[in-house]
């Protein structure tokens, strides 16, 4: 079939059909990952590239930061080993956070896919997040890039067909769990492998030999998508800064977004330094956040591609925590990371009112590292969210998390990993902002120590310091705390929970969206029924008086 | 009193339109139909009618009635309306918001308005009780009895509720806590319901468990008076023989069990139909099929292994944002392996922000529904396109009971969809059909990868009013060789629960270290779980020797999250056990073309009993519509892309084509609730059963032709 035929109908149905691939693969890696936040958070991603390394698909299933990495990954792979240095049944992976996703725990697996022996008609990748990468394990605490676990260079894991038991040898003697590692590592060779296959046969079914027009098809279509949309905003420069703690001195984050005609840039300049800890941002990251950001402001619905991130560009000032350069490490840039999106939309928030989210209150990352009672090693990882923000006309869900979106493993689940007990799992009453529509609640987590052993703590939490603000006049959410048998503790680093001790993790709050004194009545002592607010907090941040004993068992007869 | 004994057996489906019958003699020849507007104030008053009116129609008694297998919506639907029960609910201490701090997760990353689910059980409902159960099983703090008893006396003396949810943290791995609660409460209030978490299912996963329990709650006491009013009702009509409801998963469940289990009775009219795509394969010789399901709002598409139904265990209902997967009740229940696609009869065609053309989600439903139904639709459907294309006979829809207008549809296709592309009207509408088929192609595929399924090598089933006018050219998409248009395709549920059996399953969570797992242990884990699948069996009135156990685990490599169902072979546990490396590795490599050198666990057990198949004559055809006349009705105007676009495609008379008889595509084969299209070179070819097999011309796969 020749390009000109692609009408609306058929562009339709072939680029969906991409999307499909993608997922397919997604699929395959979710089922078949180690990783807990593969499995539970859908930490990677599955991607298409035509000849010329563009991407034209990828899985609906991902995380914000996959948004925006792949097509630099890929360009360098390519620039490494352009199209006369590969062969059939090659595929190249690198974990290299500079060119990659801005940790060494995200692999990318690149397979070139060939129509013939001689022809190279695409390319696949996949990128997964690996259960261990050595180093310091998964923790902000290292200073320098060199602490944070092997940094594997573009290489190609795979030659012709034939696996380089060295590169497999060199990454198994550096990590913690090496069969897991590579089990991971395997899966991606697999999934790209499929999803060749799969390309191939799609342009055999549609009798394609380059899927050079339908690349420009659909990158085309889709940056238009783009480009009405950006320019339903009002052109003008928007600017917003906040502090954020970073371990130690507050930094700045600041951004700067001109927006004019069908496109925008943006610019984190005004940004403070980097720091000697774990929680740098690479540029990769930074960008993609604050890709991910715009379309949900604007295209939620349309597939990402290489279209869709045409019109807007991202910088920041070489060396700002926002745009790390090696060796300043990186494996906590997440904490840092996640702001982009909340400072993005403080800056739009005049043009957009309807569009944006108040703050909201993050997710936080506590990883586990100890003994099971019988003496084994483990290691886990805990994502517990805050509250979402408010938006105008929809009030913010309790412990639901952003920007990231990490599900909390179950505690019956998290008791078998660990042999710890959470003793309580609570709603945090009065930690979302207040508002005409209120910030969504954190959530209160007690855990116990009962393995018998001491076990380390490491904390990656953010919102400590800065809470989450409301937008249009709502008030901000609850900060984050930690505290060991009693004793407040840093949320951030390391810490050790003796046996029997007891963890207390408060999680910190949405903003509320509008002014508190619009909200009903009716919803605040809904509130107060569901256990968001108590009555002290009803009449602090609403001035509404309830009774103490109405309070305890609803004020009403249940209206459900 | 088995399944497999003769007399008259019927199989009643209550649909969200209609409430379909059919009956059938002992091995008799062929299968009486019936079809009457469903009753949503009391649907128990559609099935009483309708039975009546059956027997009439077939010259029986109600006295001479062996069983009647009935299906319903009952239980979805108080889900969907929020109709059920006035519901407690009981939790460990410190666990009482698990409702409403949720599951922590976004279900749509880039929908910044998304909204979850509402708890079936608000939280001044949900007490807090001082136990607890270690992940081992053991107790770690005591059940405080006086804390029970005073939270029950507060929920049903203050609080009015009807029933109540009891849910403890780790009570698949002991039960006691929740037993004795549920002894407490019933002692003190025989007259209510109550469900613990233990019984409904045993799984780990503190909220969907729970979830689900709180759903089995709420609509025990509705799914109870139910019962009482269709028993009663049937009695007086004098039937003393069985009556049996369908499940989720396929299974027939006596009434007693119903009660105790309502979450199972969900989505049990699509599992119906499912089941009789097993039998048709079975029957002909084809043991992998798919089962393809198109009617007025959704598709429903399953997979059928080696004649059986594949099977999950998680199940979410009633969604309450855009359709979209996570915004439902998030359950776990066994249930058939349903794939649900936004693509029915009213699925609404638009023009997205991309310039393509998207159908569905979101439908018109019967009321408005599509525009040619000219009662007030507005929006473009599949149907507007399906009869612009010509498929669809305007005079002769349903039967010819409803007339059709095509101008309608006509018009609002141009100027929603055709005008919008720059494209003609043929085209316009031949994109919302093949985007139709596409979507439901890719349900298909995405479902088969995910569980390593070669449907390449299987036959497709395709029912419901829209199934035979898609199956052809989605099968030749897949790549599928054959379809199969059966008998009775707009009534397959009703047929489907006669072909259903008894059965029960249960399920535990019991995570150990295959290392550990002696052949002893391994034995009684099965041994005891065994006995509790069956005691629903034989408590039906069958004997041990009727029942079958169909063993299954969930295995996995240790430290892994998701894990595989390994299907046991029928052999001695013992011999089992010695073989569970090479059955997981062979499954394994199946899915996922790799095994690994990892350790394995078994993280679950499954055992469903399974009573004896019901003797059904292979002849199903409604007898009374067998007609005699000319199969060629003439020729209707038609696009069929592979022959070149508008064409005159011949009209056949389902109901005259006899056994034996062929038809070579492009054809359409019109029967009362259903048309049949054959493409180009597709050949049709009637059975002995009055089933139409379609043998797919090479499947190409043009999709956009």
């Amino acid at each position: 079939m020749s390009a000109r035929s692609i009408d609306p109908v058929s562009l339709g149905i072939m680029w969906d059909r991409l999307v499909s691939i993608c997922d397919e693969g997604a699929a395959t890696l979710i089922r078949t990952s180690f990783s807990t936040l593969v499995r539970e958070g859908y930490d990677l991603s599955v991607m298409l590239f035509d000849a010329e390394g563009r991407m034209i698909a990828q899985s609906t299933k991902c995380i914000p930061v996959f948004i925006g990495t792949a097509p630099v990954t890929i360009s360098h792979m390519l620039k490494r080993f352009p199209p006369d240095k590969l062969s059939p049944g090659d595929v190249v992976i690198s974990n290299d956070p500079v060119i990659g996703t801005g940790h060494m725990y995200d692999i990318a697996v690149m397979r070139p896919v060939y129509d013939d022996a001689t022809c190279i008609v695409g390319y696949t990748m996949s990128i997964t997040h690996l259960p261990d990468i050595g180093g310091m394990g998964f923790s902000a605490a290292a200073t320098e890039l060199y602490h944070e676990g092997l940094r594997l260079p573009i290489c190609k894991l795979v030659k012709a067909g034939v696996m380089e038991e060295m590169i497999l040898d060199l990454i198994r003697l550096n990590v913690r769990v090496p069969e897991q590692v590579v089990g991971d590592i395997m899966a991606g060779v697999s999934c790209t492998e499929v999803v060749g296959r799969q390309l191939r046969d799609f342009m055999r079914e549609y009798q394609l030999s380059s899927i050079g027009e339908l690349s420009t098809l659909i990158r085309g279509q889709t940056e238009r998508a783009v480009r009405t949309s950006l320019a339903a905003i009002p052109d003008a420069v928007y600017e917003s800064a906040f502090d954020v703690e970073a371990l130690g001195d507050p930094v700045r984050l600041a951004c700067r977004i001109e927006k004019q005609g069908e496109e925008m840039r943006i610019s984190f300049e005004g940004t403070g330094p980097c720091v000697r800890s774990g929680i740098n941002v690479p540029i990769c990251y930074s960008r993609s956040m604050a890709l991910y950001s715009i379309k949900c402001l604007t295209t939620p619905n349309v597939p990402n591609n290489d279209g869709a991130t045409a019109p807007i560009t991202v910088s920041a000032p070489a060396g700002c925590i926002l745009n790390a350069i090696a060796p300043a490490p990186s494996a906590g840039r997440h904490i840092i990371g996640h702001f982009v999106m909340p400072l993005i939309f403080a800056a739009l928030a005049k043009a957009m009112p309807d569009r944006i989210t108040a703050d909201s209150g993050l997710i936080n990352i506590l990883t586990f590292q100890g003994r099971l009672r019988n003496g084994t090693p483990f290691a886990a990882t805990y994502f517990a969210a805050g509250g979402f923000g408010a938006l105008d006309g929809l009030d913010g869900h309790p412990t639901t998390p952003g920007s990231s979106n990490m599900a909390c493993t179950p505690t019956e689940v998290f008791e078998d990993l660990t042999g710890m007990t959470i003793l309580r799992k609570a709603i945090r009453p009065d930690s979302g902002g207040v508002g005409t529509y209120r910030g969504g609640p954190g959530q209160e987590i007690v855990m116990r120590n009962d393995t018998g052993y001491p076990i380390a703590v490491f904390s990656m939490a953010n919102r400590t310091a800065f809470a989450a603000r409301g937008a249009d006049g709502g008030g901000p959410g609850a900060l984050r705390e930690h505290s060991i048998d009693g004793t407040p503790i840093s949320p951030t680093g390391r810490h050790d929970l003796p046996a029997g001790g007891i963890l207390t993790i408060l999680e910190a709050g949405g903003g509320g969206f509008g002014a508190p004194a619009k909200r009903p009545r009716a919803a605040v002592l809904a509130d107060v029924e569901r256990g968001f607010l108590t009555p002290a907090g009803a009449k602090a941040g609403y001035g509404i008086d309830i009774a103490t004993e109405a309070a305890q068992t609803g004020p009403h007869e249940i209206a459900s | 009193m088995t399944s497999g004994s003769s007399g008259v057996r019927i199989g009643v489906d209550i649909g969200g339109t209609f409430t379909d019958f059919a009956l059938v003699v002992g091995e008799g020849r062929g299968a009486i139909l019936h079809k009457q507007l469903t009753t949503p104030s009391d649907p128990s008053k559609a099935v009483l009618e309708g039975v009546a009116t059956l027997l009439a129609k077939a010259a029986c008694k109600a006295g001479d009635v062996a069983e009647i297998v009935h299906g319903t919506t009952l239980v979805t639907n108080a889900l969907i309306e929020r109709k059920g029960a006035v519901t407690g609910m009981l939790v460990t201490e410190g666990f009482r918001d698990l409702f409403d701090i949720g599951r922590e997760q976004r279900y749509d990353l880039f929908d910044l308005r998304i909204e979850f689910a509402p708890p079936l059980v608000p939280r001044p409902l949900r007490r807090e009780i001082p136990e607890r159960i270690g992940v081992d099983g053991a107790v770690m703090t005591p059940l405080d009895e006086a804390a029970v008893l005073a939270a029950a006396k507060e929920l049903v003396d203050r609080r009015k509720v009807e029933a109540i949810a009891v849910c403890y943290l780790h009570s698949y791995a002991n039960a006691v806590h929740e037993a004795r609660t549920k002894a407490l409460i019933e002692a003190a209030y025989p007259h209510l319901s109550v469900s613990t978490s233990s019984d409904v299912f045993p799984y780990m996963r503190e909220f969907e468990r729970w979830t689900t329990t709180t759903v089995n709650a709420y609509a025990q006491p509705m799914l109870d008076r139910y019962l009482a009013r269709l028993e009663a009702g049937l009695a007086a009509l004098g039937f003393r023989g069985r009556l049996t409801l369908m499940s989720s998963s396929g299974g027939a469940l006596t009434p007693a069990t119903a009660r105790q289990f309502p979450a199972r009775m969900l989505e049990s009219g699509p599992a119906a139909g499912v089941l009789m795509s097993c039998r048709l394969g079975r029957a002909l010789a084809m043991p992998n099929v798919l089962s393809f399901d198109l009617g007025g709002t959704t598709a429903k598409g399953a997979l059928v292994r080696d004649g059986r139904a594949l099977r999950k265990y998680e199940f979410e209902a009633a969604h309450v944002y855009k359709h979209k997967s996570g915004s439902g009740l998030a359950l776990r229940i066994p249930a058939i392996d349903l794939t649900e696609i936004g693509a029915g009869g009213g699925s609404i065609a638009e023009v997205d922000t991309l310039g393509l053309i998207r159908v569905g989600p979101g439908s018109a439903g019967a009321d408005p529904g599509p525009v040619c139904y000219a009662q007030g639709g507005t929006a473009p459907t599949l149907t507007d396109a399906n009869l612009t294309l010509g498929y669809l006979d305007a005079g002769y829809f349903l039967g010819g009971r409803m007339h059709l207008d095509p101008d309608g549809a006509a018009r609002v296709l141009r100027s929603e969809i055709a005008g919008k592309l720059g494209i003609d009207l043929a085209r316009a509408a031949w994109g919302i059909h093949d985007v139709t088929n596409e979507n439901v192609a890719r349900a298909f595929r995405m479902h088969a990868v995910e569980r390593g399924f070669d449907y390449r090598s299987s036959a497709m089933v395709a029912f419901g009013g829209g199934g035979p006018l898609h199956g052809a050219r989605i099968a030749r998409k897949l790549r599928i060789p054959q379809v199969i248009f059966p008998v009775g395709a707009g009534v397959m549920s009703a047929l489907g629960m006669l072909a259903s059996r008894m059965a029960f399953e249960v399920a535990r969570s019991l995570r150990r270290p295959l290392a550990e797992i002696t052949p002893e242990i391994f034995v009684e884990t099965f041994v005891g779980i065994e006995r509790e699948a069956k005691e629903y069996l034989l408590a039906a009135g069958l004997t041990a020797g009727d029942i079958r156990l169909d063993r299954r685990v969930d295995m996995r490599y240790r430290g892994q999250g998701y894990e595989l169902e390994v299907p046991l072979p029928d052999a001695p546990l013992a011999d089992i056990h010695a073989r569970l490396p090479e059955l997981f590795a062979q499954r394994y490599r199946d899915v996922f073309h790799i095994t690994l050198d990892e350790p394995l666990e078994i993280v679950s057990w499954k055992v469903e009993a399974v009573g004896p198949e019901p003797v059904l004559a292979d002849v199903l055809a409604d007898a009374a519509e067998i007609s005699t006349g000319p199969a060629a009705k003439g020729t209707r105007k038609a696009w069929f892309p592979a022959a070149g676009g508008l064409i005159d495609c011949p009209v056949f008379d389902r109901y005259a084509l006899k056994p034996g008889a062929s038809v070579r595509g492009p054809a359409l084969i019109e029967e009362h609730e259903s048309t049949c299209l054959l493409d180009v070179d597709d050949v049709g070819t009637i059975d002995p059963s009055y089933n139409i097999r379609v043998d797919i011309a090479v499947a190409a796969g043009k999709g956009a032709a």
